[in-house]
């Protein structure tokens, strides 16, 4: 019997719950907001936008000391792809995930400390840690500060530009989340991917 | 000795100025001493009007300068008030002229108004409510000729008090003066129109005589409105100021109408008893009369006050009154036992009109501000002496629709903001400064109207009385009616401009107009050209007998048009009318409109306890601020709709009734929780379900295929 693989840090792993935890807080606060008389589990709206602000604030820099951390560990090179991640590698993972997966085909990559994402997910992450995530931070930033900084805000077209497009990134929010939590299912065993964010370690395959 | 008496009053309005704040503070003392007490904190805050100086004594002049006790003669207010104070400069205001000095087609254009008004005020603005027009000069043809000048003072002219355009013509020439002569056989000045001859005939000035400026139904607290609008009804211009008086025991009335003075309400040196006249500052009561029902402290509100249905309240419902609803004896307002709260909050606090409808030189309230030399206060103010010979009548206002009248002072009066720190007292809610640019103070602080007030005026279908067909929101019955149950109405919102140009949401209440318009003369049809069209004549029993054309097509089996069956509910009853005036009224093009006019709310103004603060009130699907207000449930289809001057999509059908959508005039605020984008949420959604799909089935594979 093979001993667990070490996947993930402590700081990694705290780094991704505390964002888990902030993202989902931010999902719930959130639909407090776009629909405060069918979602006011917050008890009054003012406590939704209150909270979210806050929590908008934890994740900002939960996200800095992230960025930090992958950067001074010299691991962020986990999440930049190559080039073949975006073709073959990534036609290999697609195969995998609609086709194999159901054949019982072994997953096309071996997790190892040192390349512990897919190509799949390094794409995913790029567009979802790169893009999605400063997007709705920016203009979640400036609708916070609608009344501190009014020219700014409305230089920016104001709420009916801000409002719509931070709800459209939500909702993109909570498809990656819905997704992510789903492929969580898809290592060894449905908990193994799980269990290797809790525990740091993922076990190895029986077969 | 005028001197000495000028000199005292003057002195006397410093120290009333003194007394004013001693009250004040007192008052503010009083108050925090006794919070649960606020009937005696009114009681105090209403004393001040007690420490008033008296007006000095004055002598009552007829127009030749001579003691109306000797003469027996009209009082002649140029005359006699004009000795001291500056009558030209004080009847040259707008409260005399009612728009006869913006009588400017620019100024039309660049407010927005259609070009058959005359002017922006209410001498020769355009109004659904009475679908009356003001004959403008240089008429061809008597078709054209609706209102003349001195129908407008028979009808108008209680609450227009006197001078300016009861005094002088559309030249400029005042009445009676050698000068003043009519320019034609349709000179709108001279001549009336006579609606059973259907002709326009002389109007006779030297029987009428002219009114002058009636000071005393605005600075005599026991004015009489009424006797002053039976005179002007019934044409008695000249003794229009003395019928004011009726109730001061100065004037009477005796047989046949006839005007005489009680000599016991003058001094020996012929003077009128300073007790009796009790001149003075414009009393809550005496604006009372025609702005809408206000009062300090009273707990019966008649629907017809000083001889007319509220003026004023009646547009929008607002009541200004220091009374607590609860209190309230009559009228009947369901559910009052739980308005433990006053009508309005600023009644009960003892403000009063002129506190912030002042006259804009009064030292005492002067404007301060001149933002082109950064003043917020300008300590050097005017000379009272220059104030009390010069006071300026264009008084301090705001900019509510659906007003276009005094155009020159509008936002003049102090904002809501100049008296409370809006941000010191509203610590619970999120984003001021976004709310404060968004929203009128009155959208969440007058969250209800308690009172009845019109909901329609329909002109499109004369009824058998010969004209409209009125209704009212917020009551269950006649609005003169004891037992009706005043059920209230909450109140449409809309946007509009303030005082630097910014939208704001703000309450209004909305009169739905249907009437008929000249497309070929590019106007309204006048109503005795509507009724030319409708009625065979007036016969002698008073009442209006339809055309057979109408009564077939429009009346039920018992051969009479009631009220549901006037209405038009098909495209062949609207083509129908519209043939009647092209064959009987002349009027080649008729089309029939709609026309939705907002009248705002700033009265009955509530508190922190029952303003709206509930943020869901406005964001939520159901959000207030887009409240579908009911309209006129006749109103008809498939015409076209206007609201303040343009057409708007602005009511919809889709519901039981026509009720008013703003949601065309809300499109520049993005309310959160209220305002979605379309495809933002169809896209968010589905793509949502199809990562919910797509787990499902690639789980449910892999859990047939044992691969789980």
């Amino acid at each position: 019997m093979t001993s667990p693989t070490p996947l993930y840090a402590l700081h990694e792993r705290i780094w991704h719950w505390l964002q888990a935890a902030t993202i989902l807080f931010l999902i719930l606060t959130g639909f407090a907001i776009h629909y405060p008389d069918r979602f006011g589990v917050f008890g009054s709206m003012a406590n939704a936008v209150l909270f979210h602000s806050w929590v908008g604030f934890a994740l900002i820099a939960n996200a800095f000391l992230g960025i930090f951390y992958h950067f001074t560990a010299e691991k962020y090179h986990h999440f930049l792809p190559r080039s073949d991640d975006f073709t073959e590698a990534a036609i290999r993972q697609m195969r995998f995930y609609l086709y194999g997966i159901f054949k019982g085909e072994k997953h096309p990559l071996e997790t190892d400390p040192r390349r512990k994402l897919n190509s799949v997910q390094k794409i995913t992450y790029l567009l979802f840690l790169n893009i999605l995530l400063p997007f709705q931070i920016l203009t979640g930033m400036l609708m916070w500060g609608a009344d501190r900084w009014p020219r700014l805000f409305d230089k920016f077209g104001g709420l009916w530009v801000l409002g719509p497009a931070h709800t459209l990134g939500a909702y993109l929010f909570v498809a990656f989340l819905l997704g992510h939590i789903y492929l969580t299912t898809t290592g060894s065993t449905p908990m193994s991917l799980l269990r290797a964010m809790i525990t740091g370690f993922e076990q190895p395959s029986q077969e | 000795m005028i001197v000495a008496s000028k000199l005292s009053w003057v002195q006397g309005r410093r120290l009333g100025f003194i007394a004013r704040i001693s009250i004040a503070i007192g008052l503010m003392v009083a108050t925090s001493l006794a919070q649960e007490s606020k009937p005696a904190a009114i009681d105090k805050a209403n004393a001040r009007s007690t420490a008033k100086l008296s007006h000095p004594a004055l002598v009552l002049k007829d127009e030749d300068g001579r003691n109306v006790l000797e003469s027996g003669k009209p009082i002649s207010t140029r005359r006699t008030c004009g000795d001291c104070h500056d009558y030209d400069f004080i009847a040259n205001s707008f409260h005399f002229q009612q728009g006869k000095t913006e009588m400017d087609r620019a100024l039309l254009a660049s407010h927005g108004m259609a070009p058959f008004n005359l002017s922006p005020g209410m001498f020769g603005k355009y109004s659904i409510l009475p679908n009356r027009q003001l004959a403008g000069p240089n008429l061809a043809s008597a078709a054209d000729f609706d209102m003349s000048q001195p129908e407008w003072l028979t009808k108008c002219g209680v609450c227009h008090t006197g001078a300016g355009i009861s005094e002088y013509d559309l030249q400029g020439h005042r009445f009676l003066a050698p000068e003043a002569k009519a320019s034609g056989p349709l000179d709108p000045s001279y001549t009336i129109r006579d609606r059973e001859k259907s002709q326009v005939v002389p109007w006779d000035w030297a029987k009428s005589g002219i009114a002058e400026a009636d000071c005393f139904l605005c600075h005599t607290p026991k004015a009489s409105r009424g006797a002053r609008k039976k005179e002007m009804a019934a044409g008695d211009f000249r003794w229009a100021n003395n019928a004011t008086l009726v109730d001061t025991g100065i004037v009477a009335i005796g047989e046949g109408g006839k005007f005489s003075y009680n000599r016991a309400a003058f001094n020996k040196d012929g003077t009128v008893k300073s007790e009796l006249l009790d001149l003075s500052d414009p009393t809550l009561e005496n604006c009372a009369q025609c702005h809408g029902f206000t009062a300090r402290n009273t707990t019966t509100i008649q629907p017809i006050q000083h001889a007319d249905i509220m003026r004023g309240t009646e547009k929008s419902g607002w009541i200004y009154n220091g009374a607590k609803i609860s209190d309230t004896v009559s009228p009947n307002v369901v559910g009052r036992e739980k308005m433990n709260y006053p009508w309005d909050a600023h009644a009960a606090k003892g403000l009063i009109c002129i506190d912030c409808h002042f006259s804009v030189n009064n030292p005492g309230r002067m404007l301060h501000e001149d933002q082109k030399e950064n003043l917020r206060y300008k300590p050097r103010g005017e000379d009272i002496a220059v104030y009390l010979k010069q006071p300026n009548h264009n008084f301090a206002r705001g900019n509510i629709p659906p007003e276009t009248v005094n155009l020159a002072m509008h936002n003049t009066m102090r904002g809501c903001g100049d008296c409370h720190d809006a941000e010191k007292i509203h610590a619970f809610l999120p984003y001021k400064s976004r709310h404060f640019q968004a929203l009128a103070c009155q959208t969440c602080h007058i969250p209800a109207v308690h009172f009845w007030a019109y909901r329609s005026d329909d002109w499109g279908f004369l009824m058998d009385t010969g004209g409209s067909r009125i209704t009212y929101r917020g009551i269950e019955g006649g609005i003169v009616d004891p037992e009706s149950e005043v059920t209230g109405y909450s109140p449409a919102y809309i946007p509009t401009p303030d005082k630097n140009g910014q939208l704001k949401i703000r309450p209004t209440n909305l009169i739905s107009g249907v009437y008929w318009f000249d497309k070929a003369k590019g106007r309204p049809v006048f109503t005795w050209q509507m009724q030319t069209a409708f009625f065979t004549g007036l016969p002698a029993s008073g009442e209006w007998t339809y055309r057979p054309e109408i009564t077939k097509a429009f009346a039920d089996k018992d051969g009479i048009v009631d009220i549901p069956q006037a209405i038009y509910d098909t495209p062949e009853k609207i083509a129908l009318v519209k043939g009647l005036l092209r064959k009987y009224a002349g009027v080649a093009d008729p089309e029939l409109r709609i026309e939705i006019t907002p009248w705002a709310i700033s009265h009955s103004v509530v508190g922190k306890g029952q303003a709206i603060r509930e943020c869901t009130a406005c964001h939520s699907k159901n959000s207030v601020l887009h409240r579908p207000l009911d309209l006129n449930t006749f109103l008809p289809q498939n015409v076209p709709v206007s609201f303040r001057g343009k057409e708007a999509r602005v009511v919809s059908f889709e519901g039981k009734e026509p009720a008013f959508d703003n949601r065309t005039l809300l499109t520049s605020f993005y309310i959160i929780g209220s305002s979605r984008v379309g495809w933002i949420e169809w896209f968010g959604w589905i793509f949502i379900g199809m990562v919910i799909l797509f787990s499902l089935a690639h789980g449910a594979l892999r859990l047939i295929g044992g691969r789980l």
